[in-house]
């Protein structure tokens, strides 16, 4: 399998091109073009429970697609976020990463997509009771809006909640006030996440919630 | 491989191998001047080190990699900064030293160092508010040691930087300011009817004193030398000099400014520098606005 992403930073794709008998597992929607002797199969994400629970809890479609090469030459499938945006890709080794809700794009077959109970604080800072994992070993593209910066955090490190994309399992993420109460309260910062330990985040330089306040202003 | 480049007692960088090599092929660097490579104890002329070291490696096709472009100040600037991802999602990161201060538009803080301590000033009062730009500006001061901090602006587009030197004098569209240093002053007073009449906002705000000064754009930016007279629709003024004069005309006389879709323009004359945006946002409203869901209360 090969695979390239391009038009990013703003517009990001991913070609994969497909040997005969290999399979990429998008999500439902992400295909935007494909050479027609490819095979599509929508499946439930992971079984019909675990399916619901990545659809309701963790922001992924409750269907997935599979893209499967039963030809004897290589193929091509071009798959898409849905939003602007880049796209990154990661090799998984048996290693776990952490993704934010939505952010998953398509993987291959020896991914394990999953849901993991992200606790009151992450709801209370509006990311939601849970998170989205991914495990295994191959690889799995995800994307946001905004361009992908990767930082290596040693020790503390303080992302806006509304920026952070991805990262390793053995950060620990605390929610905090921006600063005392009233900036928090006034300064639009809000609650940002205190993140600890020692490994790789993935931070989005824009956000949804700051393209909002942009823009609705000068909608009325 | 990170190497800073001193010339004449200053130090510039640093630079990763491929840029030192591109600055002494265009002639920007030289090959006397003195070189270190980080981890390195010795300056050692930079022909020297451009000749023992290895070859750039050729990088492994890392997927994803199409970040933009990173601009890091080559000419004076007071805080050390990068802007990422340039020009679509600009990201600007700036380095605070230590026990100072930084002033950032409201909202805009995506990442920074724990020691980072933020305060809300309420800048200008009402003015301010009516000036378009958030009612806040936050300072972030960097406590016992030097802090990083990471501003993404609201809109998606460009960023540049101006280092002010004292007698500068910097007009800015209301919406663009992103960052400036202490020494800068921000000022959002009523510049009169012309600013009125600009279309984006109703106030320019004006930067002067020493240090530096990031702003952004909707859309791609262009800095345009002006020397004479140079025309530029109000929606897409960014900044702009101070010793320009400028007016705020209709383009055509008043049956244009129905017929035309044209509106306002802005006149400016003198000798300075105007930066324009590719875009501007009550375009980019007014195609959005019919696809709103609409409720039916």
């Amino acid at each position: 399998m090969q695979s390239t992403i391009e038009g990013g930073p703003a517009f990001a794709y991913i070609n994969i091109d497909l040997d005969p008998g290999e399979t990429v597992i998008g999500e439902s929607d992400a295909m935007s073009s494909m050479a027609a002797d490819l095979d599509m199969e929508a499946k439930f994400n992971g079984g019909f429970f675990a399916g619901l629970a990545k659809a309701f809890l963790g922001g992924e479609s409750l269907f997935v697609n599979h893209f499967t090469n039963n030809t004897s030459s290589t193929q091509r499938v071009t798959l898409v976020q849905g939003t602007p945006g880049n796209t990154r890709a990661v090799e998984l080794n048996g290693q776990q990463l952490c993704l934010q809700p939505g952010a998953y794009i398509a993987s291959t077959p020896g991914v394990q997509l999953g849901v993991r109970w992200a606790g009151f604080k992450s709801w209370f800072a509006r990311e939601g009771l849970f998170k989205l994992t991914v495990t295994g070993t191959g690889t799995v593209w995800y994307g946001a809006y905004g361009g992908l910066l990767e930082k290596e955090v040693h020790g503390e490190y303080i992302v806006d909640t509304s920026h952070l994309v991805a990262y390793e399992p053995q950060m620990k993420l605390n929610i905090q006030l921006a600063g005392g109460l009233f900036s928090s309260l006034f300064g639009g910062e809000g609650f940002v996440t205190r993140v600890e330990g020692k490994g790789k985040i993935v931070v989005q330089t824009r956000s949804m919630s700051g393209l909002a306040d942009w823009i609705n202003p000068r909608l009325w | 491989m990170q190497i800073t480049i001193n010339r004449n007692g200053e130090n510039y960088g640093p630079y990763s191998l491929e840029q030192v090599r591109e600055m002494l092929d265009s002639g920007q660097a030289q090959p006397t001047d003195m070189g270190h490579v980080e981890g390195e104890s010795e300056w050692v002329p930079l022909s020297e080190l451009s000749n023992n070291l290895p070859e750039a490696v050729e990088k492994p096709p890392v997927i994803g990699s199409q970040d933009g472009d990173t601009y890091t100040p080559t000419g004076e600037h007071e805080h050390e900064f990068r802007i990422e991802c340039k020009p679509d999602f600009s990201y600007l990161t700036v380095q605070v030293p230590a026990n100072q201060t930084l002033k950032v538009e409201a909202s805009a803080m995506a990442t920074m160092s724990t020691n980072m301590v933020m305060k809300t000033k309420m800048k200008g009062g009402l003015s301010r508010f009516l000036g378009g730009e958030s009612l806040f500006i936050n300072e972030f001061s960097a406590q016992g040691g030097s802090a990083e901090i990471g501003i993404a602006p609201g809109s998606p587009g460009d960023m540049d930087h101006v280092h002010l030197s004292g007698a500068d004098e910097i007009f800015l569209q209301s919406s663009a300011y992103v960052a400036s240093g202490m020494q800068v002053n921000v000022d959002s007073k009523w510049q009169g009817f012309k600013g009125f009449f600009s279309g984006e906002g109703l106030f320019l705000l004006r930067c002067t004193g020493h240090g530096d000064l990031w702003f952004n754009t909707y859309g791609a930016m262009i800095e345009i030398p002006v020397d004479g007279n140079y025309v530029v629709d109000t929606s897409h003024v960014v900044a702009f000099t101070g010793g320009l004069q400028y007016s705020v005309e209709s383009v055509g006389g008043l049956k244009s400014l129905f017929l035309s879709g044209e509106g306002l323009v802005c006149r400016f004359a003198g000798q300075g520098k105007v930066w324009i945006q590719t875009r501007h946002p009550m375009a980019f409203a007014n195609w959005t606005y019919p696809f709103r869901p609409e409720s039916n209360n």
